[in-house]
């Protein structure tokens, strides 16, 4: 996959094309009205889309522990209500924490430096290869088979139909 | 800018004594360019003539694809339109200067015909058409890569027109210096790791040189989006603004890659001659082979890659807030598979 551009300049780029390319030329005010709208929820994607995971998860561990705190406070309280409360800390409480997903950062940027030592080594691998060295087909030959899937992966991940905008 | 086309064509036509532009607009497609059409309606005397134009505008430096030139591009266009019977559009002349429509721009006359190409195939409406429209391609093809050099450009402005420091002495030293021009213009692009099917793709074009053949002038952009057609003819062949001195197997492996790219089947045409390549090699003699085609789809594809992803890079490194460029990352990953194919990747599907 691909670390530039990332989802959030792509969301940009909308943004600024429905402000600079789209919204000044159209003459509808309905139509305008619903341009700053799609403006104001891309701005909300590009606000959920880094945290939404963390959240999530952070969320749903707090919610299971205050489900058992509140039914360890109605401790000796009596009654259907507290004995439901009680029955949900025992099912739904006790369910297991979920793993937190790590900060995506770091890990993008080692990919980022991942695929640009891989570039290095196919440039080294080109002048191995002009002076004959056979292994270097072979070393090249590795680094193809690990890329192949990658890129056909790409492509169905990020493409979309066939054919280009505005061509015949 | 309808008073600019107004004072262009008074320019050009001065015995006319009315000239009044209508239906002006912005049109979609031609990436590169700024493009419009209108009808400009010239009297003449007691006579009125509609001319049906079309305005090509540079865009911003910065925003430009490919840095051309339109000086250059009216004269290849004037110069196919007038000594060879290469289906062009003529081209009423250029501005340089940027003061009227903002930018250097060209007027062309609107040729008639469809540009909608994907109807000739896949059970089109136009399908009838295919036969005829893809052998007339062929044959205009043909006609511009067997006609001399010197006779379409004699002043030499297509040998190095976008100043990448190709030499054009002999075939090795086109194909050495043009390879040269895309390694040293890799870091410019590299804005992804994923990139490196582009570097895969200049050491392999370096290490794999096939044999030599006559340069010609090339198309340059010879794709399936790139001709009009009617009455199962070429009528016009457009959009020369990336042609060049180059060799000739270049248009075919180009086509071949946006054959695909582009879900159409002009390779499989004309039928009766056994499809385009096997036609082209009749008309030529040249015998190219499907491993040539499948080494200079490479170049081509290298050729257009190389400005369009430094294009996207701009983008990448906020340079300009277009959202062309991000359309054109996404879109422009579909070509990868193909290029890995070229290179004998394995298992890629034909």
């Amino acid at each position: 996959m691909m670390t530039k551009p990332m989802v959030d300049d792509l969301l940009e780029g909308l943004l600024i094309a429905l402000e600079n390319e789209i919204i000044p030329f159209i003459s509808s005010p309905k139509a305008q009205s619903t341009g700053l709208m799609m403006q104001s929820i891309i701005q909300e994607i590009r606000q959920i889309l880094p945290v939404f995971d963390t959240h999530i998860a952070i969320e749903h561990n707090q919610m299971t522990q205050v489900l058992r705190d509140m039914s360890a406070t109605l401790d000796g309280v009596t009654g259907a209500e507290a004995d439901r409360i009680r029955d949900r800390a025992k099912s739904l409480g006790t369910r297991a924490d979920v793993v937190v997903p790590a900060d995506q950062i770091p890990i993008r940027e080692s990919h980022r430096e991942l695929g640009f030592a891989l570039q290095d080594n196919m440039t080294d691998l080109d002048v191995l290869q002009r002076a004959g060295e056979t292994k270097a087909d072979a070393a090249l030959q590795i680094l193809r088979t690990h890329l192949l899937p990658r890129l056909v992966h790409d492509v169905e991940t990020l493409t979309v139909g066939a054919g280009v905008a505005g061509r015949g | 800018m309808e008073q600019s086309i107004v004072t262009f064509l008074e320019r050009i036509l001065p015995d006319a004594t009315s000239i009044v532009v209508e239906d002006f607009q912005q049109i979609a497609g031609g990436f590169s360019r700024e493009t419009f059409k209108c009808e400009a309606r010239v009297t003449r005397g007691s006579t009125e003539e509609v001319m049906p134009l079309i305005l090509r505008k540079d865009p911003p430096d910065v925003e430009a694809i490919l840095h051309t030139d339109r000086s250059v591009e009216h004269n290849l266009i004037e110069s196919l339109r007038l000594r060879t019977t290469i289906p062009v559009s003529q081209s009423y002349g250029y501005e340089m200067d940027p003061k009227p429509f903002g930018q250097p721009a060209m007027i062309i006359e609107r040729a008639s015909g469809s540009g909608q190409t994907s109807a000739l195939f896949n059970g089109g409406a136009d399908e009838d058409q295919a036969e005829s429209v893809i052998k007339h391609l062929c044959e205009v093809l043909v006609e511009l890569h067997k006609c001399p050099i010197n006779k379409i450009d004699p002043d030499g402005a297509l040998t190095d027109p976008f100043g990448r420091g190709i030499k054009i002495e002999s075939w090795d030293i086109f194909m050495d210096s043009t390879i040269e021009f895309f390694e040293s213009s890799y870091k410019s692009l590299n804005y992804d790791p994923v990139m490196i099917i582009l570097l895969d793709a200049v050491y392999t074009l370096r290490r794999n040189k096939p044999r030599a053949m006559p340069l010609s002038i090339v198309h340059g952009d010879f794709n399936p989006a790139n001709f009009l057609y009617e009455n199962g003819q070429v009528s016009a062949l457009i959009d020369w603004e990336a042609s060049r001195v180059g060799d000739p197997r270049e248009d075919l492996g180009w086509m071949v890659l946006m054959d695909v790219y582009s879900n159409t089947h002009v390779m499989d045409y004309p039928k009766k001659e056994g499809g385009f390549l096997a036609y082209y090699n009749k008309l030529t003699g040249n015998d190219i082979t499907p491993e040539e085609l499948g080494y200079f789809m490479l170049f081509g594809t290298m050729e257009i890659a190389v400005p369009v992803q430094q294009f996207v890079a701009r983008r990448v490194h906020k340079e300009f807030t277009l959202l062309l460029p991000l359309y054109v990352a996404q879109t422009s990953m579909a070509v990868l598979p193909a290029m890995a194919q070229a290179m004998g990747y394995m298992g890629v599907s034909a």
